[in-house]
């Protein structure tokens, strides 16, 4: 897709299997957007194709296409009743029409609003009205269903709830879906497969936990995550072990990039999640870590079930965000006191900067 | 030290000395009284229009007596009796009602695209051209427009013109009753759209897209979204036409040339050349009448559409 001169989406290659789950996550503007419009068939791609079901569909129009979509604002015909919206693409797709209330009942009775029926769209909650849409779009059975970042409106709270009513029924019917979000969580919680885009271009795909524990560059460690970056230039190298210079200290790294090991000198960028730092008030109480630095606590976020504590390394000017969990169960530190971190060379991940 | 002017605009300190006149004058203490006050004009305006209509009636229930040339001192209904046993009457009223339905008809038929387009388009320039040819009528009153059309569609016009160019003899295009239904339609028709884009601007688009990825047409999405959407749109639009149309009198006056009178036209004949108030009055209120008739029917149709600019309209 280009627009202008400007790439919306470039080489974005893929394919999904029947019945996965798959989640297009990316900053705004990453093209995740338009992507997932041109495969429902609102923008034409001007280059390459798309197939489902083995079908090239690129210049089929979208009611031509079985996709259901979800839209961001839902997109609920407001002048319809619950029942009505479910009913709607069955009635445009010259469905037999004795078949359609038991059909619109049944979807209705799937995303528990049953007995909501008859009301109007307006009498509906927020999350009711989440379920209105998915029921419609799943009603005709399309070959594929299409999630346009639908939970972003949504407070936390319900907005957890329903990734995981997403999750229940999108196992329970087997349908194969394509959700898009910036929400880093919910691509973790929901999917079976995580592509990250980025300017338009993928910059990886694979299940949730292989892209949270072996992001392929620097950009996807980064958006999933919190993650301290450390640049510096390689020293040595030895198979995948990787020591860089940065900041007058040297860094113990593990080379994760698909490239070959760089030579000495080349810049490189190591990323450090602040959950695999070790905290203690000395390096005596940290225990078995291949690398111990000092710092000063500059500052401390209590945030329930963890606190985050921003630390200044004492032999650089390297600041580092550390997570601290379960923090009743031990000592919490003061802003200005010094403490220990340790970590191990295999999660400072490595990458080309 | 450089202090950003923005932080406190020109226009605020315009209102803080519009507020202090405004405190100066009308002291808060009498601000309870000030929603009322500012109600006064309008209330003024109603009320005179209540009297004149009061007088209206009053003068329509004189005969006049056509050898003194004074209304008779007693009550009568001749002037109702006379206007509906009088066939022209019936005709004039039958020309207006017609015409005004018609006219509303064809000016929501081509507003609604014209609207559509100038909401939808992705295209400012385009815009920018259709808001700009919306008003560009405005401009120019109504009876110089209707002479315009007297020199377009005259015997030696333009459009004769044009069509003795393909060996066509000239056609009378003027003076009758589709010539006023053009004339109309023609100056109705930028009401029509200023009434109705805010309409169609409140249906989102997305609905239109979820209509069609859901499996309709561009027709279905038409019939079975975005029209039953655009119901307060056309109720409001169709009100404002019926309404103007029905009472118009330049457009049949002068592209009628006489011979297709509307009721208006009528009122006038009775109070400026035959000087029959009474007439003219029994006229005036058979005219408020029907318009009142035709809005309420609309309103118990198809509800009071943009017009009821309710708290809960849903």
């Amino acid at each position: 897709m280009v627009f202008g001169n400007s790439h919306a989406v470039k080489n974005a290659s893929f394919e999904l299997d029947e019945g996965r789950f798959l989640t297009i996550l990316g900053p705004s503007g990453s093209g995740k957007t338009t992507l997932l419009r041109m495969i429902a068939g609102f923008q034409r791609p001007s280059a390459g194709e798309i197939v489902i079901n083995g079908t090239p569909v690129s210049a089929a129009p979208p009611h031509k296409r079985s996709i259901g979509m979800v839209f961001q604002k839902l997109a609920l015909f407001p002048h319809m009743t619950a029942a009505e919206n479910v009913a709607f693409p069955l009635k445009m797709r010259r469905f037999d029409a004795q078949t359609i209330p038991e059909r619109v009942q049944r979807y209705l009775d799937l995303v528990q609003l049953g007995p909501y029926a008859d009301r109007r769209i307006h009498q509906l909650s927020g999350g009711q009205q989440q379920r209105v849409a998915i029921a419609r779009a799943l009603v005709f059975e399309p070959d594929l269903l299409l999630l346009d970042e639908p939970l972003a409106a949504l407070d936390r709270k319900l907005r957890e709830e329903m990734q995981l009513e997403f999750r229940r029924i999108q196992r329970e019917l087997g349908v194969t879906t394509i959700n898009v979000t910036h929400d880093q969580r919910e691509a973790l919680v929901v999917s079976d497969e995580v592509i990250v885009m980025d300017k338009g271009e993928i910059q990886q795909m694979a299940p949730p936990s292989a892209t949270y524990r072996n992001p392929a560059n620097a950009f996807v460690a980064g958006f999933i995550g919190v993650t301290n970056f450390i640049s510096g230039t390689v020293v040595s190298s030895a198979g995948s072990e990787v020591a860089f210079r940065s900041g007058g200290e040297t860094i113990a790294g593990t080379w994760r990039a698909k490239d070959a090991v760089p030579a000495a000198g080349s810049a490189v960028t190591g990323a450090l999640r602040a959950e695999q730092i070790r905290l203690a008030a000395s390096e005596a109480g940290l225990g078995n870590c291949q690398t111990t630095r000092t710092g000063t606590v500059r500052d401390a976020i209590f945030e329930g079930e963890r606190t985050v504590y921003d630390i200044a390394l004492a032999s650089s000017s390297t600041r580092l965000r550390v997570f601290d969990h379960d923090p009743g169960a031990h000592k919490q530190f003061a802003i200005g006191e010094t403490v220990a971190m340790g970590w191990n060379a295999q999660d400072v991940l490595t990458y080309p900067n | 030290m450089q202090t950003s002017k923005q932080a406190y605009p020109f226009r605020w300190r315009v209102m803080d000395a519009v507020e202090n006149t405004a405190s100066a004058v009308w002291p808060s203490r009498f601000s309870r009284g000030l929603p009322y006050l500012m109600l006064l004009p309008a209330a003024l305006l109603v009320l005179l229009l209540v009297i004149g209509m009061i007088q209206i009636a009053e003068s329509s229930a004189h005969r006049l007596d056509r050898s003194t040339f004074l209304p008779s001192e007693d009550y009568t209904g001749a002037n109702y009796s006379q206007i509906f046993s009088t066939g022209l009457y019936w005709t004039v009223l039958w020309r207006s009602l017609l015409g005004s339905v018609v006219v509303t008809a064809l000016c929501l038929v081509f507003a609604f695209p014209y609207s559509y387009l100038m909401v939808r388009t992705s295209s400012p320039l385009l815009r920018k051209f259709l808001l700009i040819a919306l008003f560009l009528p405005f401009f120019i009153g109504q009876v110089v427009r209707a002479y315009g059309w007297l020199i377009i569609l005259g015997n030696q016009g333009v459009a004769n013109g044009l069509l003795g160019l393909v060996g066509i003899e000239p056609v009378r295009l003027l003076y009758n009753y589709p010539a006023v239904l053009f004339g109309l339609v023609q100056y109705m028709l930028p009401f029509a759209v200023l009434m109705l884009a805010p309409a169609l601007a409140a249906i989102p688009e997305e609905l239109e897209s979820a209509a069609n990825s859901l499996g309709a047409s561009w027709w279905r999405t038409f019939t079975h979204i975005v029209l039953p959407l655009a119901k307060p749109g056309l109720v409001g639009a169709g009100l404002v036409v019926l309404t103007l149309s029905l009472t118009d009198f330049a457009m049949p006056a002068i592209l009628g040339g006489g011979s297709q009178d509307f009721i208006a036209n009528a009122i006038y004949d009775q109070f400026f050349r035959t000087s029959d108030q009474g007439m003219g009055a029994a006229l005036t209120l058979i005219l408020v009448g029907i318009g009142s008739l035709a809005v309420g029917l609309v309103f118990t149709l198809f509800g009071a559409g943009t017009l009821a600019m309710g708290r809960d309209r849903k």
